[in-house]
């Protein structure tokens, strides 16, 4: 990105950005397979439309392809640190709610919550190597959210795991828009 | 005073012969032709279950005096059923187009309206000039949840008819299928074919979008293909082909992560390179080969004929074929 790369510099960007491209990619597969899992056991119905959910990072995006490296990065790596916070949270109610009665759906999420944290620390690599600083957590979470229902945790879930897996998208897109020579 | 009138398949008509009192003496004509009294009744002309046949214009002139009283032009046809829509995108991820049309034709004008609603936001869908049924949407979001909604109504002078889509961004992305595919025979392998192909033109960046592939190839005499499915790349060289044997193949493209596989592309032609014969070269060679018995090769005529007339598909193939049908015969036996 930078106009004066070292060669070094270059590869090990394209190196990390190969690495996240298949990590977004994985991660993608294992949420799609986490939606269906979810839906079957929260009976929930999996066309049904969720809104905006309070505190999830929307990764729809206007003008896409205007946006520089950094604010790929900087947008991704906000937006997985906020997944992070949001799953772990999914897997205290869920662990509330179904104790091991659902161990499958715990081990879903817990290794999904798992590659969020991985890439989220590959993004900050990733931020190292564009010698940018990289921002710091505190604060930057999700906002304390109110207590809900149990169906209205079910949609927030759903809402979370949905926009996730749009995100994994846009991340595999994002970096190979990075890994482009400039 | 000439006017058009529209009227479904199957209805009673009466046209009245414009201001003319019912019991005036009047004549009245289809496309010129006299009208038979017997349609008539007073002045008015009636006619009964009109069927299409019927359309055309209608005249009708004042008796002794032949001064055309009235015209009309009369388009006989059916209120529109519910439109086909489809929509999808080949560009990804410039924007989507939608087309449309009639299951069954309403034989009178039909005019069609779309609207395209992503959200609460309202989109226009651009039409295009070629073909009519079709419009076209720039994406102003990428990697949206929200899904999109488009309506389509069609009107008609007999009725109105419509029908709606919803989809995910994600969900109608399908690329045109790969072009100029081409396979070649690899010299000295006679179980090899080098089959190569292009993105498709209309796919706008396959750098950033990356699609993957689907190769399948059969020989002509077989009907069970063989698949490969390729992550990267834009060629792919078949091993286990029958020597000898004149193959077809085809290939198809997808998004690297989203939407579904394209159309096969156009099917292209090719057989394995196999091993020129080096004994018959002389025709008393083969005065002398042919009056032994023998059990041995019979090795094809040395002569092959590339004929790129023969070519089936857009690349540029050489499909070649011997002058017998010896080759052909004999590598049966092979398999």
């Amino acid at each position: 990105m930078a106009a004066t790369d070292s060669p070094s510099t270059a590869v090990r960007r394209r190196d990390l950005c190969s690495r996240g491209i298949r990590l977004a990619g994985k991660m993608r597969a294992d949420v799609i397979d986490l939606l269906d899992t979810y839906v079957e056991q929260q009976g929930l119905d999996a066309s049904a439309t969720v809104g905006v959910v309070e505190g999830v990072p929307l990764a729809a995006v206007e003008r896409w392809d205007e946006q520089t490296g950094t604010q790929r990065l900087l947008e991704n790596l906000v937006a997985y640190r906020a997944f992070r916070a949001l799953l772990a949270q999914m897997l205290e109610e869920q662990r509330e709610q179904l104790g091991e009665a659902d161990a499958g759906l715990g081990r879903a999420l817990a290794a999904v919550l798992l590659q969020v944290s991985a890439f989220a620390y590959h993004l900050e690599e990733l931020l190292q190597l564009e010698s940018r600083g990289i921002p710091s957590e505190e604060g930057d979470g999700p906002p304390p959210l109110p207590r809900l229902s149990l169906f209205e945790q079910k949609l927030r879930g759903l809402g979370v795991l949905r926009e996730l897996a749009q995100w994994a998208v846009r991340s595999a897109r994002d970096l190979r828009q990075l890994s482009k020579p400039s | 005073d000439s006017h058009i009138q529209y009227e479904r398949v199957g209805a009673d008509v009466t046209m009245k012969c414009g201001s003319m009192d019912w019991d005036a003496a009047v004549t009245w004509t289809a496309n010129g032709t006299d009208i038979d009294e017997s349609h008539l009744n007073g002045s008015y002309l009636i006619l009964k279950n009109v069927d299409l046949s019927q359309s055309g214009q209608y005249s009708c002139y004042e008796g002794s005096s032949w001064h055309l009283k009235y015209q009309t032009y009369l388009r006989v046809g059916t209120p529109p059923k519910e439109p086909v829509l489809m929509c999808r995108s080949n560009n990804y991820p410039k924007g989507f187009y939608c087309s449309w049309h009639l299951p069954t034709p309403t034989y009178i004008p039909n005019t069609f309206n779309i609207s395209v609603i992503h959200g609460t936001k309202d989109m226009v869908c651009e039409k295009d000039a070629v073909p009519k049924n079709r419009c076209h949407i720039r994406y102003l979001q990428l990697f949206s949840t929200v899904k999109y909604k488009v309506t389509l109504t069609v009107t008609n002078a007999l009725g109105k008819n419509f029908t709606t889509l919803t989809f995910d961004e994600f969900a109608i992305v399908k690329p045109d299928p790969p072009e100029s595919v081409v396979a070649k025979p690899v010299p000295n392998n006679p179980r090899r074919l080098e089959v190569s192909w292009q993105n498709p033109s209309s796919w706008p960046d396959p750098e950033s979008f990356p699609l993957k592939f689907f190769l399948r190839y059969r020989p002509l005499i077989l009907d069970q293909w063989q698949h490969v499915e390729l992550s990267d790349g834009t060629s792919h060289t078949i091993t286990d082909a029958y020597a000898g044997k004149e193959y077809i193949i085809q290939v198809a493209a997808k998004d690297n992560d989203i939407g579904t596989w394209s159309d096969w592309s156009v099917a292209v032609h090719a057989t394995p390179w196999t091993e020129e014969p080096k004994h018959l070269t002389t025709e008393a060679q083969i005065t002398e080969t042919t009056s032994a018995s023998t059990s041995s090769f019979m090795a094809p005529p040395t002569t092959k004929i590339c004929d790129k007339g023969a070519v089936v598909g857009s690349g540029a193939v050489a499909v070649c074929w011997t002058a017998g049908l010896v080759v052909a015969a004999y590598s049966v036996l092979f398999i």
